[in-house]
């Protein structure tokens, strides 16, 4: 991208994943925003990937790295709900243990149609330590709030120094970023037993 | 019994009975006397073949019990009683039958009902086919009268140049262009030429509706037949095909002389109409295959689509987004070769139990398959793979296109399976862990790994 004219002191990488039974996107979409946290601007670098079944395979590559995921399902279809735990798997499996999850709900305006109540979801974040909110990405509500608190705790995990910086895979880069080597961040397959998902 | 059976013939046969009154009225034109007829009638009656008759009898015999003169004279009541009786019976059946076969008629209207408004739906749904035919018909007619437009269209201002400029308007008037040639200005400013360049700017218009109409076609032609990838992992014919009309189109593009602004709505335009679809098509038929020759098949796609654009201006972001996306997939066959050198010389085991191990499980030496006799058998085989590693790469890597990423990956990998060698000796060496002569079972330190693999 042209360089933008803004300054920013972090690259977040974001992964979403929306949960839907129909086509939402195939692969991938890229957006950038930028935010910020205790004074401190941060460019989000957005991967939007489908929560479907069938690119499953091929978007899972796009988690690694990823310092935020966002888990998004529509609280008017209990089915996108219902897919949740098993894609919960490939994003603890293929991220590392400081990325930070949270679960979103969307179409928080179409509270007639409600099929997933608030109370149920929050206790499956709390269960599952993730961040949980509420949105509407048609008013717009909450939105912006659930990019900013993964960043925030992003932010706090840099400071109080669990997420190190220098650890390849933290999903996050100072700027000006110097290419990093890899890690392993997936369990080598056990021999034979499990299935490694 | 005689007896009796002269009187019941006498009655019930009515025709005789008639006959009998007949012949009483006119008995004197009678030459034979009637009653001496009717007697040789009934003598020469021969009853035992009349089953008719003994069928009656046999009848009458069930309620003719008793032959007294009271009896004989109520037995023609007692008869069409009888009669009445069985007949009404007969009626109420035959009610039965009538209202089953009312019953009947109705399901066969129903039916035919049904039948009738099926077909009046048949014929509607054909109606609106029909419509839709006659629709797409006129469409793609409609798509064709725009290329004869256009071609009409040239040949008539090709025509009206060239009338411009030898002949005049008609009649001369204005002036043939050629005329004017000792003073260009007033040439240009013609009537005809205002006209020319009107059409020229519709035609341009007009063909550039008819380009990206037929891009977007193409592009969607795409998504409908999305093929297996091929063998070796490179990309589809569909792609290469699609990246080589990209690269005319633009390079025929980046040759005009379309203002700068211009030049790079379109080159947006082209790429979005082309670009997604493609990467679409790539994900989809990447979608079914396992994870390294997933991997491999979406880096030598993306590889493909990153190289044609290159080539061109204003693909700066697309280029960076294939930049990531390649990146991502990278690290996944990273992961994976480093995964499979560790798993073939059989420290993938050891690795994965290492890094999970809690000091609360006890000494990793007493845990299962993690004893010195098993880790001095992984050395063995991890020895093979230091002499010759290359012995060890994953066949996919062999599919890459660029040379440059294959070797990225091969030197990623490699430290990767460094790293985790160095924790697996950090670990053996540790006395908590309680292996013997820790040093006679991995028998080369991290460094000296590193050094034989780099």
């Amino acid at each position: 991208m042209a360089t933008a004219p803004y300054n920013y002191s972090y690259i977040f990488k974001y992964i979403i994943i929306v949960m839907a039974d129909c086509p939402h996107t195939i692969g991938v979409e890229f957006g950038t925003r930028i935010i910020e946290v205790s004074g401190q601007k941060i460019k989000l670098q957005i991967w939007d990937t489908a929560g479907q079944e069938r690119f499953r395979a091929v978007t899972r590559s796009y988690y690694r790295g990823a310092a935020g995921a966002l888990m998004v399902y529509d609280i008017t279809r209990r089915s996108t709900y219902n897919h949740l735990s098993s894609w919960l798997t490939d994003a603890r499996n293929l991220t590392n243990p400081n990325t930070v999850i949270i679960l979103i709900g969307n179409k928080a305006d179409l509270e007639a149609q409600r099929d997933v109540t608030y109370e149920e979801a929050k206790q499956f974040a709390e269960e599952n330590g993730l961040l949980f909110l509420e949105a509407s990405a048609k008013t717009g509500e909450n939105v912006e709030d659930a990019f900013l608190e993964a960043a925030k705790k992003i932010y706090q995990n840099i400071q109080d120094g669990s997420l190190d910086l220098n650890a390849a895979e933290s999903g996050v880069q100072h700027k000006p970023s110097a290419p990093q080597g890899g890690r392993l961040t997936s369990e080598p397959q056990p021999q034979r037993e499990g299935c490694g998902c | 019994m005689a007896e009796a059976s002269g009187e019941v013939v006498a009655v019930p046969a009515s025709g005789a009975a008639n006959g009998l009154t007949n012949g009483a009225g006119g008995t004197s034109a009678q030459s034979n006397n009637p009653l001496s007829r009717k007697l040789h009638k009934i003598l020469e009656t021969r009853l035992d073949n009349d089953k008719e008759m003994l069928e009656a009898l046999k009848a009458l015999s069930t309620f003719f019990v008793e032959n007294s003169l009271r009896t004989r004279r109520n037995l023609r009541g007692d008869i069409e009683r009888r009669s009445l009786a069985i007949n009404e019976e007969f009626v109420s059946i035959f009610k039965e039958v009538k209202e089953e076969l009312e019953s009947i008629n109705e399901d066969v209207q129903a039916m035919s009902n049904c039948c009738q408004d099926m077909t009046s739906r048949l014929q509607a749904a054909k109606e609106q086919t029909q419509d839709l035919i006659v629709k797409t018909t006129k469409l793609q007619a409609e798509r064709y009268t725009l290329d004869e437009f256009g071609t009409a269209r040239r040949s008539t201002v090709v025509r009206g140049f060239i009338d411009a400029l030898t002949r005049g308007g008609p009649g001369g008037t204005p002036r043939p262009i050629e005329m004017h040639s000792h003073d260009p200005l007033s040439g240009i400013v013609g009537n005809s030429a205002t006209t020319l360049l009107t059409t020229i700017e519709e035609m341009h218009l007009l063909s550039k509706k008819i380009f990206f109409n037929s891009l977007s076609l193409h592009a969607s032609k795409l998504m409908d037949k999305v093929e297996l990838p091929p063998p070796d992992l490179g990309p589809s014919s569909a792609l290469n095909q699609t990246l080589m009309l990209l690269r005319e189109v633009l390079a025929s593009h980046d040759s005009s002389v379309v203002p700068l602004d211009a030049r790079q709505a379109d080159f947006v335009q082209v790429l979005s109409c082309v670009f997604d679809p493609l990467l679409q098509m790539c994900t989809v038929s990447a979608s079914n295959l396992g994870t390294a020759d997933m991997a491999t098949f979406m880096v030598n796609s993306l590889y493909m689509m990153k190289t044609t654009l290159a080539l061109f201006e204003f693909t700066d972001r697309r280029l960076e987004m294939l930049q990531f996306q390649i990146e991502a997939h990278l690290d996944t066959l990273i992961n994976e070769q480093a995964s499979y050198v560790l798993t073939k010389v059989g420290l993938s085991y050891v690795y994965n139990t290492v890094q999970q191990h809690k000091p609360e499980q006890g000494s990793l030496a007493n845990l299962p398959n993690l004893d010195s006799v098993a880790l001095k058998a992984a050395m063995v085989q991890f020895d093979r793979y230091l002499s010759a590693p290359d012995n060890l790469l994953m066949p996919q890597l062999n599919f890459l296109l660029s040379a440059t990423v294959k070797e990225q990956i091969v030197k990623q990998s490699t430290e990767l399976v460094c790293r985790a060698y160095a924790e697996v000796y950090a670990a053996v060496m540790n006395p908590v862990n309680e292996y013997k002569d820790p040093e006679s079972i991995l028998h080369r330190s991290p460094h000296q790994v590193q050094t034989l693999l780099s």
